[in-house]
């Protein structure tokens, strides 16, 4: 019984102490509890019409703050093929590059220039900016008999043709300044931004945080998150092809000769009058 | 109007699948070949993943090749007979050919070697094709192409005294059943190893060394091509999951008749004319891939998987 007790009364403790530590650690971070953010579509249904979205980010955060939101997805790791000149004349694929701790989709929108905005340091400590992501990820490159980390400008260079790619898929993309600020009353203001969603980004779980700022600290954030997924005809295709394969390839085989013979027939038809 | 592709995970206008099929499957039916060295980097520059656009193409050849050998058989342009010895051929050559680039990469900077054997062979067939006949259409009334006359003298009694002749009703040639098959091998391997369906080597294959009429070598090729591209779809589907159905079935619509139409007006195009345009084709494709190689491409990483 005593034994009991005293276990209850640790519990209470350790509780106790779990909460004074959480609250000495928030608040650094949160001053005030005024920022909130809200998507006003966050469950993107990918049908066959679908051809991306349009997302709406908004919220409410104390008067002056100055916002960066970052939309990532999970980090992931990713292998492409590397080009590089052969016998010094030929482009061609001359390896295997992985990229570690790189986030699928990475979009970041603000209210100014990110770089008048925020401190390095705090760049860094959030992953907001290119530079700042250069940091987080790592680039190995397969070589014959080993993996090498890449380091330098060679990391830099690579890194640079991985924004680029993404870019060019509509998954990467920063933009200054295109945070508008609404009104403002009591000390509040509301903050809004438009997203183009791309068609091109995969069905999984998005993460927008948005982050207030005051002389280049980052003194709140707050985050939601934007679900896709894929629905109906497009995802009980997607599911055979992952998990019926077999019996995927057949039917796609038999559809293709059916169709074949098909047309054949139409234009034996169309031959014959 | 746009469609969503649920395996390449992206979403197209539907004129564009249905365009470029109209136009592979109008080559195909014409000339007897696949079109995948067309159609994987088109689709690549509309944004479908290598993998899924390697693989969906093979789907859709599967349709195309259907459409044009009925198309071609109704006009009696198929030799069944030659078409399952050259498959029997092709198919065992692949299973080696598989092998052989494993054994190559391990050697390293295989790819570059391969790459260049494939832009000179191309270059090189599609020289020959297009001079053999240039020539033979100058000499339309006189016998056909003389230089191809005195080579066979010099290899053709050898052929000849080869065990197993069989006569090839439909193309009026009479082989050894293993002179198709050695053929069909000798393809089905190189095909395997530079990645690509080998239409462009079995069709001058079958007119300069079996010697078959233009026309049957068409519809032969296609008969020939709907067998290896149902093997490759159903792997491809079962191995890589790369098949997108949507995206297949959009290409096909334009594919099959594409291929009926490229049927009907090769029927009114003489052999020779038809050569000088593959040949042309051939040859454009060879500087292409010149072209790719030498210039700079604008992004220097890319996904992994296809050509």
């Amino acid at each position: 019984m005593k034994k009991l007790i005293q276990s209850k009364f640790y519990f209470y403790y350790k509780g106790l102490l779990i909460t004074i530590l959480s609250i000495l650690l928030f608040i650094p971070e949160i001053s005030s509890a005024t920022l909130t953010v809200k998507a006003n579509h966050d469950h993107i249904k990918i049908n066959f019409f679908y051809h991306g979205d349009e997302v709406n980010v908004s919220g409410i955060s104390d008067e002056g703050l100055d916002l960066i939101i970052k939309i990532t997805s999970p980090e992931i790791h990713q292998v492409m093929k590397k080009k590089g000149k052969v016998a010094g004349l030929l482009w061609m694929n001359v390896g295997t590059l992985n990229f570690e701790h790189v986030p699928n989709l990475y979009f970041l929108h603000t209210t100014g220039k990110l770089d008048e905005l925020l401190e390095k340091k705090e760049m860094d400590r959030y992953i907001i900016g290119y530079p700042a992501l250069f940091k987080h990820v790592e680039i190995t490159s397969n070589e014959k008999t080993k993996t090498v980390a890449l380091t330098g400008e060679e990391k830099e260079q690579w890194f640079k043709e991985y924004v680029k790619f993404k870019e060019s898929l509509s998954l990467y993309h920063l933009s200054e300044g295109d945070v508008s600020i609404k009104k403002v009353e009591k000390g509040l203001q509301d903050y809004h931004i438009r997203i183009e969603w791309p068609y091109q980004a995969p069905p999984g779980e998005y993460t927008v945080t948005v982050y207030g700022i005051k002389n280049k600290q980052v003194v709140e954030t707050a985050e939601t998150k934007v679900f896709v997924e894929q629905v109906g005809g497009v995802k009980t295709l997607s599911d055979m092809a992952k998990n019926y394969s077999a019996i995927y390839g057949i039917i796609s085989i038999i559809v293709a000769i059916a169709a074949g013979f098909g047309v054949g027939m139409i234009f034996r038809k169309g031959g014959s009058h | 109007m746009y469609l969503y592709l649920p395996v390449a995970l992206t979403s197209i206008s539907i004129f564009i699948p249905v365009g470029l099929g109209l136009i592979v499957g109008l080559l195909s039916g014409l000339f007897g070949v696949g079109g995948g060295f067309l159609m994987t980097p088109l689709l690549m520059m509309f944004g479908i993943p290598p993998v899924v656009s390697a693989a969906t193409d093979t789907n859709q050849i599967v349709a195309a090749s259907v459409s044009g050998t009925y198309a071609h058989w109704r006009m009696g342009n198929v030799d069944f007979k030659m078409g399952l010895h050259l498959l029997i051929g092709s198919f065992t050559g692949g299973l080696i050919g598989v092998q052989l680039i494993k054994i190559l990469r391990a050697m390293g900077n295989a790819d570059f070697a391969i790459k260049l054997t494939y832009v000179i062979m191309l270059g090189g067939v599609g020289t020959y094709m297009f001079f053999e006949s240039l020539s033979a259409l100058r000499k339309k009334k006189k016998a056909e192409f003389l230089p191809q006359e005195k080579k066979e003298s010099a290899i053709g009694r050898f052929l000849k005294s080869l065990s197993f002749q069989t006569y090839y009703h439909k193309s009026g040639v009479t082989h050894s059943i293993f002179v198709p098959i050695l053929l069909g091998g000798f393809v089905g391997i190189l095909a395997a190893i530079m990645g690509v369906g080998g239409g462009f080597l079995m069709v001058p294959v079958m007119v300069y060394m079996l010697r078959m009429p233009m026309h049957v070598v068409v519809g032969t090729s296609l008969f020939q091509i709907l067998f290896t591209c149902i093997e490759v779809t159903f792997l491809q589907s079962y191995t890589n999951h790369a098949v997108d159905f949507i995206l297949a079935v959009l290409l096909l619509l334009g594919s099959t008749v594409g291929a009926q139409i490229g049927a009907a007006f090769g029927r009114k195009l003489k052999g020779e004319q038809l050569r000088i345009l593959l040949a042309c084709i051939v040859l454009a494709v060879a500087i292409k891939i010149i072209i790719e190689l030498t210039l700079t491409p604008s992004l220097l990483i890319g996904q992994t998987g296809g050509h």
